[in-house]
């Protein structure tokens, strides 16, 4: 399954960590904007199906905060993380809207190629060290005889 | 949905839709008699109590008939939006129904509930251009002690449309609003001739 661009950097937004997204606030909040939606914080059932094909099964509910803001000249952002941290949601939905204009390169280049960089060390890191801890189980022998 | 049309809704969506449904409970308890609403938004087309009224009411469960009058794209997206809730396309379907005072001589279609359940019938909002400038009427019932005079601008016709479907316990509940103010007229209210 391809990822459209903004479906990309969405999801790179909502993964980003907050410390991440807060020396950028400055130029995301440059600009004139409402909030459609104010940063409000709810729950959201997960689902999945065993194996991924599966009959579909509730796994739990988790934390959801979203936002969704109008720049002054009508490009809307949207913003859905896990989670409760609402300025995050708000910075999310901002760059998200400031993505969308016309030339998205310099935003992209700053911002969200060097958040998705940032969590692909991340993630290399998490899955060394997952694989360091891996054990080779072998089946002892029983004595039967 | 177009993105464009969004607007802002409650400033404060908790005690916001708290304080407009709370409206709406004590306008059915207390029938005939003016609440107040004062922190509702405004959207183009819609009294700010109708509107007000949508927000803490509608939610995904409750499919909405919009009268024609109402049916804008900029209503249209901030209540897909906002409330999350199916538009009806039969008047049968609807759980709420917003209409005008256009189109109140034809009830017809609205789900009356059954005698088992008269709680599933139909909800009418209905807005109005002022909610005191009809001729008086003297309604009694449940909620009235002495009897309460109301000069809701409605034409005769009305009264004997929800006559004719009145059917206790089944019937239609009604919400007038105008402007920052709502009126409940439940379907338990007796309604007698003008007062003198």
């Amino acid at each position: 399954m391809s990822l459209s661009p903004r479906q990309h950097w969405i999801g790179v937004l909502a993964r980003a960590l907050r410390s991440e997204l807060i020396p950028h606030e400055a130029a995301l909040r440059d600009a004139d904007y409402q909030l459609i939606r104010a940063p409000e914080i709810g729950m959201t059932l997960v689902r999945g199906r065993m194996g991924g094909n599966g009959a579909p099964f509730n796994v739990g509910e988790m934390s959801v905060t979203r936002c969704v803001v109008r720049l002054a000249d009508g490009r809307t952002g949207y913003s859905y993380l896990a989670g409760r941290d609402k300025v995050h949601a708000e910075l999310a939905a901002l760059a998200d809207a400031h993505l969308q204009s016309a030339q998205p390169s310099q935003w992209l280049s700053d911002l969200i190629d060097a958040l998705a960089n940032a969590q692909a060390r991340r993630r290399a890191q998490k899955e060394a060290d997952t694989a360091a801890t891996k054990v080779e189980f072998f089946t002892l022998v029983r004595g039967e005889n | 949905m177009n993105a464009q049309l969004l607007q802002p809704a409650f400033v404060d969506p908790v005690l916001d839709a708290q304080r407009s449904f709370r409206a709406a409970l004590k306008a059915l308890a207390e029938p005939g008699l003016i609440q107040p609403l004062s922190t509702a938004p405004h959207l183009e087309g819609l009294a700010p109590a109708t509107y007000a009224l949508c927000l803490g009411l509608l939610d995904a469960d409750t499919p909405l008939w919009l009268a024609p009058g109402f049916d804008t794209p900029l209503i249209r997206a901030n209540l897909a939006f906002h409330c999350g809730c199916p538009l009806a396309v039969r008047r049968e379907d609807a759980v709420f129904a917003l209409l005008g005072e256009h189109d109140l001589l034809d009830l017809s279609g609205f789900d009356h509930g059954n005698d088992r359940y008269p709680d599933q019938s139909c909800t009418l909002l209905v807005q109005l251009s002022d909610l005191d400038s009809g001729r008086g009427l003297n309604w009694s019932g449940p909620g009235i002690q002495a009897g309460r005079q109301v000069n809701l601008p409605l034409p005769q016709a009305f009264w004997l449309e929800r006559l004719r479907r009145e059917a206790f316990p089944r019937g239609l509940d009604v919400l007038f609003c105008a402007g920052h103010h709502l009126l409940g007229l439940p379907r338990s209210t007796r309604i007698a001739e003008e007062c003198a």
